[in-house]
């Protein structure tokens, strides 16, 4: 063959070339159907250990468990898969018979040699699973974990904190929320309602008069979300004196105090149409006799949006009929705001109908 | 009277074999840039891969609360859809996702796809304050349902199906809305997972998915229920083809936050973001490439910070064509399109605030992806003559092709591995050997005769460039979904 190709250089070394990619394919192939083997088979003996302790810890959660067989090495993924599985409708409450069983199998010293771990995946189910076993002595190994670079590992270790020992837990939580803007929200919100009100406010509500504008109304979605009661001052406080809009539409979308409208009204002449029409939603939600002259004034806005919930709004209100909505139409003289409230009656009417 | 001995001098005189020498140098370096650069982007792709794979493997956080998932409108722009049409909406209403609405665009269709979607929803005119904030061909009405309370359907005038997705923005009620096509497959969960990103980086504002091949799938009420390979050769072909595109055409740019094409059959967008860029371009048959170029030159140069992200999971399977005719037909198009967004965003290129779109992906998609298939077609053209004329061995020639073919299996065995290292969809070592089979086949014929198609599209658009002095004129006549353009996106 190499006589063929001759004595070119460009020949021969294109040739070497292919012999070199042909190789390299081959051995590709050869990773592949390997790799394949080796992940068929941990997959197999995962899957039997996740179906043989799921039937083990499922009666665990709710009653005393006679006999709890030994936890070999190789079923311990799956033991910990079930163990997370079986934790997670629980949402923060503990059993003891579940704390038994964690106990004669010897799991927390083997979760903490997993915390260690170079994979990815059984460091985070180990992180995952101190948390639900709740042991004060836990939070040491875990706490380091709050700062990792990785959002994942990082909110994984906040919620385990929080389910460890919460009080502790929320003097490194609530900063974390206030630096990390790679936290998913939701995520957040999540940990935040598992936890429960009582552990958190006090922490919250400091850092959110704190804030800058840019973080506050994170913060103040989430405090509203959990404390409804100590997020109103802020928010009032927020509604007269802020200039950040941002912040004011934030504050308009989780006020939930009717003493708060007069800090609302004057929002429905706000330059930014968005706070104009998270004005109108609110006096939707919380208007009283009077709000709807208001609402009324801005359905000829220049904006769709505003003119959509003005008129939205006003069929919110618990004291204005179909009727009063009709006589509104009728009193209007802008093409616009008749248009806009026939659309939401007919969505209104739609409605009714489903 | 022409003297025919000085024209045989003339050409005696012209220094053939260093002109030869120089062609192969610059066929050579051509050679190995496309190669080198298809192996850096398999390379970052490895990485983006492993690292999507680490952080989404398992749903490791609780539950995203649902008011913090952004509500989304689904857009199914339809054209002489009657088939599929009722069945795709059903399968829509059964995703798993909090708060969405289905904006079915009927564009003029000739046949019976309104009266169906009618019909099957119980549908009635809805007096909708109607905003036009896209200039669109004119809408006549626009329906609601009682029953049925997430869908509306839209009734306008035939405009193509840019135009029709730009009327589908104007009536989408959220902030983000998401295209999807009348013959697309879907999973429960496809929206929750490419809305994801939206969750995670609050500058995101576009996410691609990626488009899987459909045949030989069992799909039962509108979702997929069981993967297995194509029974046929040329479906087979093109899901090779889908995985190199997808799995690391894609991919590898998305890191470098470059990623050029977000499939027209299924794509999430900012929809205030797309607003501003003035929406989807009428008149091309690449609206989905072109709107992406087009956001990252608006947002370059305002120089706002963004992201335009893609979701590897397997999220959107769609039918390939399963003859030849419908493929040629489906490729010129894309080749078409590709031109068609690259010519008009040509600043974009080495642009001073370019980034690696306007120095890396750009450059790349009009050296590589637009001139590659002339340049491979040109050079086993010449091949012939030169070696008739005895100006290049047979041996050379040979050595090249089994290097260019070497490369080709090797570019096509990655995107198995990079398969393998993610989602394993087909797991069985007999799938696994009949994909390397077809990854070696396919460079047989299938690739060359590609190439032969793409390079009469991009013939074909320079004539029609040069001799209209625009972009090219389209006939709107729905063709955009016919069975022979299905659905699909553009592997590269």
């Amino acid at each position: 063959l190499l006589n063929l190709v001759g004595t070119d250089p460009k020949i021969v070394f294109a040739f070497w070339l292919g012999v070199a990619v042909a190789v390299m394919t081959l051995l590709m192939l050869a990773v592949i159907i390997v790799m394949r083997q080796i992940v068929l088979h941990r997959e197999r003996v995962h899957a039997r250990a996740l179906a043989f302790w799921k039937t083990v810890l499922a009666p665990a959660a709710g009653s005393e468990v006679a006999a709890i067989p030994p936890l070999p090495d190789r079923d311990l993924s799956g033991f910990l898969e079930a163990w997370n599985e079986v934790h997670e409708p629980l949402r923060g409450e503990t059993t003891p018979h579940l704390a038994r069983v964690a106990g004669e199998v010897g799991l927390e010293q083997r979760l903490y040699r997993r915390l260690t771990h170079r994979s990815f995946h059984t460091r985070l189910v180990a992180i995952i699973a101190l948390g639900h076993v709740r042991n004060i002595e836990s939070f040491r190994h875990v706490e380091g974990f709050i700062d990792d670079k990785n959002p994942i590992v990082s909110l994984c270790a906040a919620r385990a904190l929080m389910q460890i020992d919460p009080p502790r837990a929320v003097s490194k939580f609530v900063p974390q929320i206030v630096r990390r803007s790679d936290w998913s929200q939701g995520s957040i919100a999540s940990i935040l309602s598992e936890v429960g009100a009582d552990n958190v406010t006090r922490e919250l509500s400091e850092a959110t008069l704190q804030a800058n504008a840019e973080i506050a109304p994170r913060l103040i979605r989430f405090l509203a979300s959990v404390n409804p009661d100590a997020a109103a001052p802020i928010i009032r406080n927020t509604l007269l004196s802020s200039a950040d809009e941002r912040l004011i539409s934030t504050c308009l979308q989780v006020m939930s105090k009717r003493e708060d409208l007069d800090c609302v009204r004057p929002l429905l002449a706000h330059p930014r149409w968005h706070v104009r029409m998270q004005a109108a939603v609110t006096l939707g939600r919380l208007g009283v006799p009077g709000d709807e002259q208001r609402l009324i004034a801005i359905l000829s806005d220049e904006q769709w949006w505003v003119r959509y919930r003005a008129a939205q709004a006003l069929t919110h209100l618990s004291f204005i009929t179909r009727e009063d909505m009709l006589r509104i139409e009728r009193a209007q003289t802008d093409k616009y705001a008749k248009d806009i409230i026939e659309h939401v009656l007919a969505e209104q009417a739609m409605s009714a109908a489903a | 009277m022409i003297d025919l001995s000085a024209i045989v001098i003339f050409f005696q005189n012209i220094p053939w074999m260093s002109i030869i020498l120089t062609l192969q140098w610059i066929f050579l370096a051509y050679f190995l840039a496309i190669n080198i650069a298809y192996l850096a982007l398999n390379y970052v792709s490895v990485f983006s891969i492993i690292g999507y794979m680490r952080d989404h493997r398992a749903e490791y956080l609780p539950k995203s609360l649902a008011t913090y998932q952004p509500p989304v409108s689904i857009l199914i722009p339809a054209h002489n859809e009657q088939g599929t049409i009722v069945s795709s909406v059903h399968s829509l209403l059964g995703l798993n996702y909090p708060e969405f609405e289905i904006v079915v665009v009927n564009d003029g269709s000739s046949d019976e796809t309104l009266e169906e979607v009618v019909e099957a929803f119980g549908m009635v005119e809805f007096p909708e304050a109607y905003r036009r904030r896209i200039a669109t061909k004119p809408v006549s009405r626009i329906f609601a349902s009682a029953r049925f309370p997430r869908v509306r359907l839209v009734d306008k005038e035939n405009g193509g199906k840019a135009d029709a997705l730009n009327a589908g923005i104007n009536c989408a009620r959220y902030p983000l809305f998401c295209v999807v096509d009348a013959d697309c497959i879907l999973q429960q969960d496809s929206l929750a997972r490419v809305v994801r990103p939206f969750l995670e980086d609050p500058k995101t504002v576009a996410v691609g998915g990626v488009i899987r091949v459909l045949n030989g799938c069992t799909v039962h009420n509108g979702f997929l229920e069981k993967i297995e390979l194509p029974h046929s050769l040329l479906a087979n072909f093109q899901l090779v083809e889908y995985l190199r595109a997808f799995l690391f055409g894609r991919l590898g740019w998305s890191p470098m936050n470059a990623l050029l094409v977000i499939s027209g059959a299924f794509g999430v967008f900012y929809k205030e973001r797309i607003i501003a860029v003035g929406g989807y371009r009428s008149g091309t048959v690449g609206e989905d490439m072109d709107l992406v170029v087009r956001l990252h030159r608006s947002l370059r140069r305002e120089q706002r910070p963004y992201r335009i992200t893609f979701v590897p999971d397997p999220i959107c399977w769609t039918e390939a064509p399963t003859d030849l005719k419908s493929l040629q037909n489906q490729r010129m198009r894309w080749q078409r399109g590709l031109a068609e967004s690259l010519a008009p965003n040509f600043g974009l290129m080495f642009s001073r605030r370019g980034g690696a779109v306007g120095w890396l992906a750009f450059p790349f998609m009009v050296l590589f992806e637009f001139i590659g298939p002339v340049i491979e077609v040109l050079g086993y053209a010449a091949m012939i003559p030169l070696y008739l004329f005895d100006l290049i061995p047979l041996t050379s020639f040979l050595v090249f092709l089994f290097v260019s073919i070497g490369m080709g299996v090797l570019l096509s065995t990655n995107a198995l591995f990079l398969e393998e290292l993610s989602f394993h969809l087909y797991p069985r070592s007999g799938q696994q050997l009949k994909l390397f089979g077809v990854a070696i086949l396919e460079n047989f014929g299938y690739r060359q005769i590609n190439s032969v198609w793409r390079f009469m599209a991009v013939v074909k658009w320079l004539f029609s460039f040069w001799a209209k002095g625009h972009w090219g004129k389209i006939a709107r006549d729905g063709s955009w979904q016919r069975h022979a353009d299905r659905a699909e996106d553009h592997p590269t």
